[in-house]
């Protein structure tokens, strides 16, 4: 091989590899990107079974049920529609009433959500970004709630 | 009178940063040697102004003196000593402080060592040191005083965040900034290159003592972040791939790269192009770091002290230093000397191959990090892209970058013989095929997966080995002969091969956790006990303790091995914190060889039991084991003489010169 | 003093750091080649050091060191920049050095508080109680009881304080809390309806009369209570039953009586305006509404419509008016019209300035009423 020659088979061989690099992350963007939603976008969208996606809201006034041993049951509400969830573990510390939450994992056919994890950052003032933009959307939220 | 000082002091600083970025660098435009030297003396007295502001930030903590609003938002009067000092930093406006306190130090030790350097070049690293410290003093003097007052002065304050009263506090942030800003130098070194228009031979060794530091300081900063978050959030996790952790890990992927790939210049001249790019790209993403970290745009589970019109700022600073460095070098790029090529099986091939990987696996935790940003802008949906997404593609990135890692000390430089070198590595894939069995065969719940994971982590670690033996002859000649051998060795050998051996042990203590770990959620009472892998867990009750500025709910437990061999107490709590009206879990975490136990406390039944979550973790600590020995690459390899020649033939050493 | 001693100090020390270098005879600097050759060199050294350990071949080593060879000479000379500072070199340099002390003295002058000393808790929890201001000493009793909340002493000292300071919100709170750990008294009890009155901006709402008749159910003859009882008759107009009230507690009070004097002001105040009340437009008096609720009730609802529509009209002409301001939101609000009182609200509020003390004490009173503020 001429030195031209080697210098093309090296330049070749990185693009194809950056091209294999670059597919895989779009592939696997489509794959494992999860979608956010709010209870009440849940209406429009049309969900495949099974579909891992995060809910967010408020954690609904009242509806906190702890049940045999590990399991609770709460409600995620944005004001319009609430979603019943059910969640197996130990809670965040800072799971309140009242309080924002995301939570993770997949609709059950009854209509019941059933989380694997959920979130409620470690900062008192915290309301997750995507929970308070559309809270504030819906007017229900406001920055300076103290 | 201390606060105002301090205020004066950061207000001073800032103003030799503005003589800093620009007389230096007209000197060296016009080849004026006076005003070229200017940039040494001011970079020093900035980092003492700075040092003087920081210092009177932080008697303001410790004498808890309310009057400065800072200390009011995160201090309080009983907490204690240790959090006084460290709460100096753990807020927005002091970590920026000392964010720029390190910037001016690193500026500082330029101007202090770098007489070596040629006057042109020195000039233009620390104008470009100058103009980094003057947008950033801008940003706190503009956005974010740490010497704002208040009168009349409160009483108390309003105590920091629980979350951050941890011992984590006092290492992480420091360390990691120690890592992002060191990276300021390359960045500098690079940006003075593009200016001056050419690279000298020495330049890669300039830059390499700086890039080593850096990285080491950030490897040490990331694992300690890493741990900090697993004991202290409750969760048991040691990597989320939360925006947060993925801003400190890119910087820390090209930093390695660049690592690389300025050996590669200083060996061989060639990748001198690629070398600058990287340096930019490496403090660009520490950049993005910060603004990442700072402005919450993203959600994330660690970001502290957040502020979107903060965030503008950064967000500015970050498009005028990102694009402007970038615009330099596109226009300045083609002037400069070009490399030479090589043959791809040699040891600078394997290093091109080495930067193809990290900066595609950097380039995919980019686009996985920003993506669900990208989406919001273009259709307003909001997705969000989590560990899978980066556990698919950061994974396969990474196994064959693993596997090729022995080969390359192995290689020689210019032409390398790679029948040769898988030869001298037979013993180490014979250990690591020995690893996979051994695991598939004898423990139990192992995965092929797992088996896979350890054959590659052993591989890792005995190719390291390998290297050692061979570079030391230990095999084919006399021991004594060996040992002389050994101790000769350049630092940089050790620095390799251990730094490798430490990316094994992580790696086995990541596939241990990831494929062995069990996890138990169990409600328990008093006196019941749980089995978990072999150990008697004995639950004795909860007790209330009072802690200085907190009060707690502890768990009690009771640990006993196989036979009731007794292991001690584990204690795990809920804490509650009521100036910040704030609970915490402090988890109870008890280290069995290299593995550990993890219990966090949950809700109380209404039956008097207690929700408990229990982790058994096998070899979880070889992760940040593996991070240390990382570290302790580093220090070695900083220590070899080798960075510290490259002065000019006058100040050679003799033997040198003579050979 | 010492402050700006030390701030010279400092000042000077960057002006220096700046201008030595600038004076100073430059060092013979180092052609850039040697540098390289350094580099070089020391490669040279380590292609030597392999090849003895037998990591590369011979020929490998020979090429190596060939092409180090070739590298070390083409190590050229660098081109010499002549180096005369010519004057506006010198000019630059010298803006340099001033630059320093102007951009930090502007600076700081702008975003400093040199006045203000520091103030470490060891030292201010150590200074004589009675040199502090009263703000401070408020900030300390706060501190101590936001660690002691059941502390009832330390409410019971900071409720009237805070009225004196006219932080009247705080006031109530702090009322609320002595009541609620200390118990009842005559006297907390009517000073919760004056901080509730106060924070209403003067107006007696229906909670603090409800304070006010429960501080005379303990002690009959408290003069606070009476006295703001008959100011609340005022409110609705009832001028002659509030001036009879007045003259009634006037004649109970000891001699000395510290609610001797503002009580005479007072019922003077409702006499005079009992005299001018013919001539003046208001809004609708009780006689007023009195009179309305004997008509059909289509000309009441004209009637009232016509006097709110002449105060409000009034109002537009000459706004700066608080009190008429209130009786336009009352009434409104009267009538359950509770839109047209929010606006009227707001409407005020902007008239009054929205910053003015008038301002929030409408806002204040229109809470009272229970039209929250909107935004």
């Amino acid at each position: 091989m001429t030195r031209k020659q080697k210098r093309l088979t090296v330049i070749g061989g990185a693009l194809g590899f950056l091209g294999l690099a670059t597919a895989l992350t779009f592939y696997a963007l489509g794959q494992k990107a999860s979608y956010f939603y709010m209870p009440a976008d849940l209406q429009q969208a049309t969900l495949p079974p099974g579909e891992r996606i995060r809910l967010g809201g408020l954690v609904e006034e009242g509806t906190i049920v702890r049940g045999q041993g590990t399991e609770v049951a709460f409600s995620v509400t944005d004001k319009e529609k609430s979603v019943k969830v059910v969640f197996n573990g130990l809670l965040p510390d800072l799971f309140r009433e009242e309080q924002g939450v995301i939570t993770e994992g997949t609709f059950r056919p009854d209509g019941v959500f059933v989380a694997d994890s959920v979130l409620a950052k470690h900062d008192e003032t915290y309301m997750p970004k995507e929970v308070a933009d559309s809270l504030k959307a819906k007017g229900v939220w406001q920055e300076s709630t103290q | 009178m201390i606060v105002e000082t301090g205020h004066f002091a950061l207000v001073l600083a800032f103003a030799l940063a503005l003589v800093q970025s620009s007389v230096p660098l007209v000197g060296a435009r016009f080849g004026n040697e006076r005003m070229m030297a200017v940039g040494g003396p001011v970079a020093i007295t900035g980092f003492a102004m700075i040092a003087l502001s920081f210092a009177a930030l932080t008697i303001a903590y410790v004498q808890s003196d309310f009057s400065v609003a800072n200390v009011w938002e995160n201090s309080h009067s009983l907490k204690p000593m240790l959090f006084k000092i460290t709460g100096t930093w753990g807020n927005h406006e002091g970590s920026m402080l000392l964010w720029v306190l390190i910037l001016t130090f690193f500026g500082a030790q330029v101007a202090a060592f770098g007489g070596n350097l040629p006057a042109s070049l020195r000039a233009n690293v620390l104008a470009v040191q100058g103009w980094i410290g003057a947008a950033f003093m801008l940003f706190i003097l503009a956005t974010s005083n740490p010497f704002a007052r208040l009168t009349p002065a409160p009483f108390e304050g309003r105590d920091l965040n629980p979350i951050l009263q941890d011992i984590g506090l006092a290492i992480h942030p420091p360390m990691l900034y120690l890592g992002y800003v060191g990276f300021s130098v390359c960045f500098s070194f690079a940006v003075a290159a593009l200016i001056d228009g050419r690279i000298d031979a020495a330049w890669a060794r300039w830059v390499r003592p700086w890039t080593l530091a850096a990285w080491t300081c950030l490897t040490g900063g990331i694992a300690m972040g890493s741990y900090w978050a697993y004991y202290e959030l409750g969760w048991g996790g040691f990597w989320f791939w939360d925006p947060v952790e993925n801003a400190s890990f890119m910087p820390w992927l090209a930093g390695t790269a660049l690592l690389h790939s300025a050996l590669v210049m200083e060996k061989r001249s060639a990748l001198k192009i690629w070398t600058l790019l990287l340096a930019i790209l490496t403090f660009s993403l520490s950049l993005l770091g910060t603004f990442l970290v700072r402005s919450g745009v993203l959600t994330s589970v660690h970001a502290f002290a957040t502020d979107p019109s903060r965030g503008v700022f950064i967000l500015a600073i970050l498009t005028v230093f990102i694009g402007g460095s970038l615009a330099l070098f596109a226009f300045r790029a083609s002037s400069l000397s070009a490399g030479g090529i090589f043959q791809p099986i040699s040891r600078e091939g394997a290093l091109v191959l080495n930067n193809l990987f990290l900066t595609t696996a950097a380039a995919t935790v980019l686009i996985g990090t920003l993506y669900p940003l990208f989406i919001e802008a273009v259709s307003g949906d909001k997705i969000s892209v989590g560990a899978p997404f980066f556990n698919l593609t950061f994974g396969l990135l990474m196994i064959p970058l693993l596997a090729v890692v022995p080969f390359g000390p192995m290689l020689a430089w210019k032409r390398g013989d790679l029948p040769g070198a898988a030869q001298r590595l037979m013993f180490a894939f014979g250990g690591a095929l020995l690893a996979v069995l051994v695991v598939l065969l004898f423990v139990d719940g192992a995965t092929v997966f797992a088996a896979l994971g350890a054959g590659l982590a052993f591989w890792l670690i005995l190719g390291a080995l390998t290297d050692i033996v061979l570079k030391a002859g230990i095999a084919s000649v006399k021991p004594a002969v060996a040992l002389r051998r050994l101790v000769g060795l350049p630092r940089s050998v050790f620095g390799t091969a251990l730094a490798h051996l430490g990316l094994g042990l992580t790696v086995l203590g990541i596939v241990g956790v990831v494929s062995l770990e069990t996890e138990n959620i169990v409600t328990m009472r008093p006196g019941e006990t749980l089995q978990v892998s072999g150990y008697t867990l004995r639950f004795e009750g909860i007790q209330p303790f009072k802690g200085p500025n907190y009060t707690e709910d502890q768990g009690r437990f009771v640990l006993s091995g196989s036979g009731g061999r007794a292991l001690g107490e584990i204690v795990s709590a809920k804490r509650f914190y009521p100036v910040r009206q704030m609970p915490t879990t402090e988890a109870g975490i008890k280290t069995l060889g290299l593995s550990q136990l993890y219990i966090a406390l949950g809700d109380a039944t209404a039956d008097g039991g207690v929700v408990v979550r229990v982790w058994w973790k096998p070899m979880v600590t070889l992760i940040w084991l593996g991070g240390l020995v990382m570290m302790i690459a580093g220090v070695t390899s900083l220590m070899d003489r080798r960075l510290r020649v490259g002065a000019p033939a006058k100040r050679a050493r003799p033997g040198l010169s003579a050979s | 003093m010492l402050f700006w001693v030390v701030a010279a100090l400092l000042t000077l020390a960057a002006c220096l750091a700046v201008l030595l270098p600038l004076v100073r005879r430059p060092s013979v600097a180092d052609s850039g080649g040697s540098h390289d050759l350094e580099v070089y060199r020391d490669q040279l050294g380590e292609v030597e050091r392999d090849a003895s350990r037998g990591l590369i071949g011979a020929v490998e080593a020979e090429q190596a060191r060939a092409e180090i060879g070739r590298r070390i000479l083409r190590v050229g000379t660098p081109e010499v920049v002549p180096a005369s500072p010519p004057p506006a070199m010198r000019a630059a340099g010298m803006a340099a050095v001033l630059a320093v002390p102007l951009v930090a003295w502007g600076l700081y002058a702008f975003l400093g508080s040199p006045d203000l000393p520091s103030q470490p808790l060891q030292e201010r929890l150590a200074k004589n109680p009675a040199d502090s201001s009263v703000d401070e000493l408020v900030a300390r009793a706060e501190a101590f009881l936001s660690a002691n909340p059941k502390d009832g002493r330390g409410w019971d000292v900071l409720a009237p304080i805070y009225l004196r300071i006219g932080r009247a919100g705080d006031a109530v709170i702090a009322y609320r809390n002595t009541i609620a750990i200390n118990g009842a008294t005559a006297a907390r009890e009517s000073g919760l309806g004056e901080a509730i009155a106060v924070a209403a901006g003067g107006m007696v709402s229906a909670e603090a009369e409800a304070a006010f008749k429960r501080a005379l159910a303990l002690e009959a003859g408290n003069a606070k209570a009476h006295f703001y009882l008959a100011s609340a008759l005022v409110q609705e107009g009832k001028l002659d039953e509030a001036a009879n009230a007045w003259r009634a507690m006037l004649g109970a009070l000891p001699a000395d009586s510290p609610w001797r004097s503002p009580t005479e002001q007072a019922i003077a105040e409702a006499e005079r305006r009992m005299t001018v009340a013919a001539g003046e437009p208001k809004g609708p008096s009780q006689d007023e509404i009195d009179a309305a609720a004997n008509m059909s009730a289509q000309d009441r609802a004209a009637m009232i419509e016509t006097m709110v529509a002449q105060l409000d009209e009034r109002l537009r002409a000459n706004p700066q008016d608080a009190e008429g301001w209130r009786r336009l939101v009352r009434s409104h609000q009267v009538l359950g019209n509770a839109d047209a009182a929010r606006d009227a609200l707001q409407r005020g509020v902007a008239a009054l300035g929205t910053e003015s003390e008038e301002a929030r004490g409408l806002q204040a009173f229109g809470a009272s009423l229970g039209l929250a503020k909107t935004e």
